[in-house]
């Protein structure tokens, strides 16, 4: 008895020993050796699921969750052993539950309703979080955190976007009656002091507000707590108190030597405010006096009181209050004078030089007299400053090609007389000069943005790779090159560059546009070469990094939670450690990573490139019509960082970034949802699982509803509709793909609808399939679905309609246009557009088609002459296809040729006035660029070539 | 004209034009997550009026009874936003934040000893090297730089729960330590 107690403890401590260090399959074996003897152990059940899990099981794991879940277990060990199971597969809700249940045995367990809380705050279940710490609060009185946890998860249910505006109201009230009789007025806690503040914010409770900030605790903590100050920034803003704040102000800035720009907006609002009555000039003199004096006592140390003063003078103006007309130029004089060796002179100074006519002028003559020196760092960023702020007010008529690129010209030499200057720098460091290269480059896409010549692009990629040679840090440099390498269709270029900038983490949500955005025309997966899938791997695996997901060949079960909420730890840490102000920032960030319109852009990219490569079967087809649904039911949020590139182009023209857009438009929410819109209705008629289906088969919670519109209209009604915003995102190519595409999923539509096993057969089959997995058995994947088809029916086959014409003359379209590119002298990237588009249009229409290759379903029920007429379809496009791939294999031959390479170096050609610039400087760049654009137009050739080979039948 | 205010978490969606600088380093998502769910008023931001990053501070709180002090993890400053006395400010801040909120006797960092221009702004702000660590940036074997890319001084600043100045010593330079003797 002893012995095989002792045996038992022993095997137990290996288990554990096991998960903990990972050994999996051990602790499998450990637990499965000790189940022999207790069979009824929910702690061994909870140790083998999680083991199980951890090694990527789906099924077994389930089961053995629901048996320990329907015995409602109580000890600690159990319910963290199956917390930690639960959470990887998704069923955040069953552990709310478990918990509770638990709690319901043992209500007096502090720790079970800790455990509880959690839970709910792990699942955003706001209402019950703030129940049950209310509760708390009464009955473990002694910890005085719980009634601050009800009220922000009252105020969290407030925020939550499916709550009524009537009843966001009544939480704040609740919350504000919980905290006022928490509240004590010793406690030194920002962090409660600011949930109590933002309660009486948005109850518009000014006066208690004010109170709570003018006494002595409030004074403190707000002096203290950026956030506190932050919010009573706010408050005094809404009670009108700006006035008495102006006069906080003025002493902070004098006495405290605060020099927060915040605090001289508080000044510049008791005396000169944006909008409302026009304030007295007395006012507006005081107000000047003031800053006057500050300016003059910081002298070069900090610019906040010359900024202040010309901030005021724009205010007073747009009132009508010009006592001195000149004081405004001297101003600006003034500032550049002081601050003109800063590079952030120009930025500060944009508000303020979109000048009249006569001040203008005035302007520019004073600009244009300061001659451009480069005899010190100091004097090279001065003339920097002066040739962006001369460039911001240039006029259209001044922009003709030649005169910028004689601007362009004359930087260039500037930039080589300035290099020495930082010739001793470590390589580290960015040369001071660099900025006269970027703008130079800028010049020139102007230059080519108006004439449309490429000549104008191949000047700015010399300058700024020879920059780059320089200032190998420069990641503006880097960006530059990646926007136009893109342009000059020379993509494995702009990717090396990208790579060079060493995204990492959060930064794949906010750059990897910069060379994912429709990325998938330049990608060779279609000949082997997987680069750009990879790229879109990575760029996707912040989103993914804490997700288990669970998912593998046809009919496994899908798990639809993405992330495990990592974020949801810290939000449990955050009220554990009562850090209340950053809760509710935490949630936003969960959802616009969660939500990212930059994420699902990827994903699109991604399918659009796998079909590619991968056969078209039912594994690819069920998993993307799944996955691509949910990500249609996100409210989107857009991150990508477009600011972060630099814009140095006169007022009258677009930015940079919008200049070097590739087709000119920037995919958005309206081309993804186009897009998603085409493949979710191709994926779902070419898959056996309908709704019902794939209810049965998805494991754990569905993702929380991110938006409530559209919530009338069903999916199949919500698919139909394009909406204009989401046409008018898209080039004519890309409209004219998506309607071909609705009008042959519309046709088609009846014939999948009708054939498609009914729900009962398909679950059936995925019963037996899981039942084999949860034994470990692996099911061969089948080619055409579970029940091979065929299933017969007592109604009649819809009556076949003939093929929309639309198709055929879809594809005679693309050819057409393409062949006119190919004369023409379009840029090289919109000859890839057009040639993906044709090739993913004859994708499709394999995928919409596959059904019905098999010969038993035809026959029963007689779809012969649908199949028929597809063969006029596919014919075309395989003709249209192959013609296009043919070419672009030439065309890419033709880019290795002497005389494309000679194009560009002649170009360049006056760019060699410049010793460093040499020819065989030139020739290298240009080399690299035509062997790009050979790689790309060849490998996107031969791609096609091979999809006309797969698709053939 | 910069605006200071609390580092939050969606600031990580901006820092871009901050983090690309090589001198920068982007941290996994729960890094800046940890931050704020324990030391979120030792984090701040410097920003433009219109909302760009500027620079940022990223401190915390720790150390025993006998040192507990405020850390200084990151400061950083956009290459177009240096030397307007942003790191300065961002650096008093977090003194205050150190000295009235947290009650630590010190500040202390630690810097690449070839990051010259840091070493001499931080000893310009009155810190002064306490030791040097072997290592503490991993051997990066990148060779030109030679040990100072690779160590790292702790430098301290006491506060004014230290008159007596006894967090610091005057020859800080010359006590070597290994990376894994510290925290
Ligand atoms: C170091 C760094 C944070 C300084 O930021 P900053 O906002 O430019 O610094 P400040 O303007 O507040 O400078 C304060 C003082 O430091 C000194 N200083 C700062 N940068 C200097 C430089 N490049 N050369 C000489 N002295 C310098 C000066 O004395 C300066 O005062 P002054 O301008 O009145 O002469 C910034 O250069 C940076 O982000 N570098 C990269 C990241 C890094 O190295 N961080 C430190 C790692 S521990």
């Amino acid at each position: 008895m002893y012995r095989s107690l002792l045996c038992s403890t022993r095997l137990f401590i290996t288990a554990l020993d096991a998960i903990d260090s990972g050994a999996n399959k051990s602790a499998v074996v450990s637990c499965n050796k000790l189940l022999k003897k207790y069979p009824k152990s929910d702690l061994l059940k909870a140790l083998k699921a999680l083991a199980l899990v951890r090694q990527q099981k789906v099924e077994e794991p389930i089961a053995l969750c629901d048996e320990v879940l329907a015995s409602k277990p109580t000890d600690e060990s159990t319910l963290n052993a199956m917390m930690l199971t639960l959470r990887q597969l998704g069923r955040h809700n069953d552990t709310v539950i478990m918990f509770e249940d638990a709690l319901k045995r043992q209500p007096q367990n502090e720790e079970l309703a800790l455990q509880t809380f959690y839970a709910y705050v792990r699942t955003g279940n706001w209402k019950s979080g703030q129940l049950l710490a209310t509760k708390m609060s009464k009955q473990f009185a002694h910890n005085d955190n719980y009634p601050f946890w009800a009220a922000m998860c009252a105020v969290l249910q407030a925020n939550d976007f499916s709550t009524p505006p009537a009843i966001r109201e009544v939480l704040y009230k609740l919350a504000h009656r919980i905290i006022a009789s928490a509240w004590k007025t010793l406690d030194g806690s920002a962090e409660r002091l600011h949930l109590y503040l933002t309660v009486l914010r948005e109850l518009k409770s000014h006066d208690e507000a004010m109170a709570l900030l003018k006494s002595e605790q409030g004074r403190v903590i707000c002096s203290r707590s950026l956030t506190c100050d932050e919010i009573r920034r706010d408050i005094v803003k809404a009670s009108g108190a700006v006035q008495e704040e102006g006069e906080a102000a003025k002493a902070r800035i004098l006495e405290q030597g605060d020099r927060n720009w915040l605090e001289f907006l508080s000044v510049l609002d008791a005396h000169c405010p944006t909008s409302g009555e026009k304030p007295l000039p007395e006012s507006v003199g005081q107000a000047r006096e003031f800053f006057v004096k500050v300016a003059e006592k910081d002298g070069k140390k900090d610019r906040s009181g010359l900024l202040a003063q010309l901030e005021l003078e724009k205010r007073a103006r747009a009132h009508g209050i010009i006592d001195d007309s000149s004081r405004l130029l001297a101003l600006l004089k003034c500032y550049l004078e002081t601050f003109g060796d800063k590079a952030v002179c120009y930025e500060d100074l944009l508000p303020y030089v979109a000048l009249d006519s006569e001040d203008l002028a005035q302007w520019t003559r004073h600009l244009q007299m300061l001659p451009p020196q480069t005899d010190s760092v100091q004097n090279i960023q001065r003339s920097i400053n002066v040739h962006k702020l001369l460039r911001f007010n240039l006029a259209q008529s001044e922009l003709a090609p030649n005169a910028e690129d004689a601007r362009a010209m004359a930087l260039i030499k500037q930039y080589f007389e300035a290099l020495p200057l930082g010739s001793e720098l470590p390589k580290t460091e960015l040369q001071p000069a660099d900025d006269l290269v970027i703008l130079a480059a800028q010049i020139f896409v102007n230059a080519y943005h108006i004439s449309q010549e490429d000549s104008y692009l191949h000047r700015a990629v010399i300058v700024l790779e020879y920059g780059l040679l320089k200032s190998a840090q420069s990641y503006k440099i880097r960006l530059l090159l990646i926007r136009i390498y893109r342009l000059l269709c020379a993509p494995q270029l702009a990717l090396e560059h990208y790579r060079q900038l060493g995204i990492k983490q959060v930064q794949h949500d906010t750059m990897s546009h910069y060379v994912l955005s429709r990325a998938s025309m330049f990608s060779l997966a279609a000949s082997g070469d997987l680069t750009y899938v990879s790229e879109c791997l990575e760029a996707s695996q912040v989103y993914l990094s804490n997700s288990q997901e669970v998912k593998a060949g046809r009919y496994e079960r899908h798990s639809t939670t993405t992330n495990t909420r990592k974020t949801a730890d810290f939000i449990v840490r955050a009220f554990q450690g009562e850090k209340y102000s950053q809760i509710a920032n935490f949630t936003e960030f969960e959802d616009r990573l969660d939500n990212s319109l930059a994420r699902d852009l990827v994903k699109m990219e991604h399918v659009r490139m796998r079909i590619t490569h991968e056969p078209i079967n039912a594994d690819l087809i069920d998993m993307e019509a799944i996955e691509l649904k949910f990500i249609f039911d996100r409210a989107h949020h857009d991150n990508r960082d477009m600011q972060v590139i630099p814009n140095y182009q006169p007022a009258s023209q677009g930015s940079f970034y919008a200049q070097t857009t590739i087709l000119e438009k920037d995919p958005g929410h309206g081309w993804l949802n186009a897009f998603l819109k085409v493949y979710i209705k191709a994926f779902k008629l070419a898959s056996d699982l309908d709704t019902t289906v794939e209810e049965k088969l998805l494991i754990g919670d569905r993702p929380k509803p991110s938006t409530t519109a559209d919530s009338g209209a069903s999916l199949v009604e919500r698919l139909s509709e394009l909406k204009q915003e989401e046409l008018d995102e898209l080039t004519p190519d890309e409209l004219a793909f998506v309607r071909y595409a609705t009008d042959l999923s519309n046709w088609l539509a009846p014939y999948h609808d009708f054939s498609r096993p009914p729900p009962a057969v398909v679950l059936a089959e995925a019963n037996k399939q899981s039942e084999l997995r949860a034994k470990g058995i692996n099911p061969p994947a089948s080619e055409a679905g579970v029940t091979n088809g065929a299933v017969k029916k007592e109604e009649d086959p819809p009556a076949i309609q003939e093929a929309p014409v639309s198709l055929i003359a879809f594809f005679d379209r693309m050819q057409d246009r393409f062949r006119q590119l190919v004369s023409s002298t379009a840029g090289l990237y919109e000859l890839l557009h057009v040639a993906t588009l044709a090739q993913e249009a004859l994708i499709l229409f394999t995928i919409e088609t596959l059904r019905f290759k098999n010969a038993s379903l035809v026959k029963m029920h007689k779809f012969g002459a649908l199949v028929q007429s597809f063969k006029g379809i596919r014919a075309r496009g395989l003709d249209v296809a192959s013609e296009i791939g043919k070419e672009l294999v030439k065309l890419g031959e033709a880019q290795c040729t002497a005389v494309k390479r000679a194009e560009i170096v002649d170009a360049c050609k006056d760019l060699r006035m410049h010793s460093q610039l040499t020819h065989e400087y030139i020739l290298d760049i240009a080399k690299k660029i035509t062997d790009s654009r050979k790689k790309v137009l060849d490998g996107v050739g031969k791609g096609v070539k091979r999809i006309v080979q797969t698709h053939t039948s | 004209m910069s605006i200071i205010r609390p580092f939050r978490a969606t600031d990580q969606f901006k820092f871009n034009n901050v983090n690309l600088d090589i001198w920068t380093e982007t941290y996994g998502i729960s890094f800046y997550l940890h931050y704020l769910s324990r030391w979120p008023d030792m984090c701040s931001v410097q920003e433009t009026p219109d909302g760009k990053i500027m620079g940022y501070v990223l401190g915390k709180a720790e150390g025993g009874r006998e040192d507990w002090h405020g850390h200084v993890t990151a400061i950083t400053v956009a290459p177009e936003y240096r030397r307007l006395g942003l790191a300065a400010s961002m650096m008093k801040f977090l003194e205050r934040v150190s000295d009235d909120v947290y009650r630590g006797l010190f500040v202390d960092l630690y810097v690449r000893c070839e990051n010259q221009i840091a070493i001499s702004m931080y000893e310009g702000f009155g810190y002064s090297v306490y030791r040097r660590v072997r290592e503490y940036y991993g051997s990066l074997g990148r060779g030109a730089g030679g040990a100072d890319e690779e160590d790292a001084f702790d430098m301290r600043k006491p506060l004014s729960r230290d008159p007596m100045r006894r967090s610091v010593r005057p020859n800080g330079r010359t006590m070597l330590v290994s990376a894994h003797d510290v925290s």
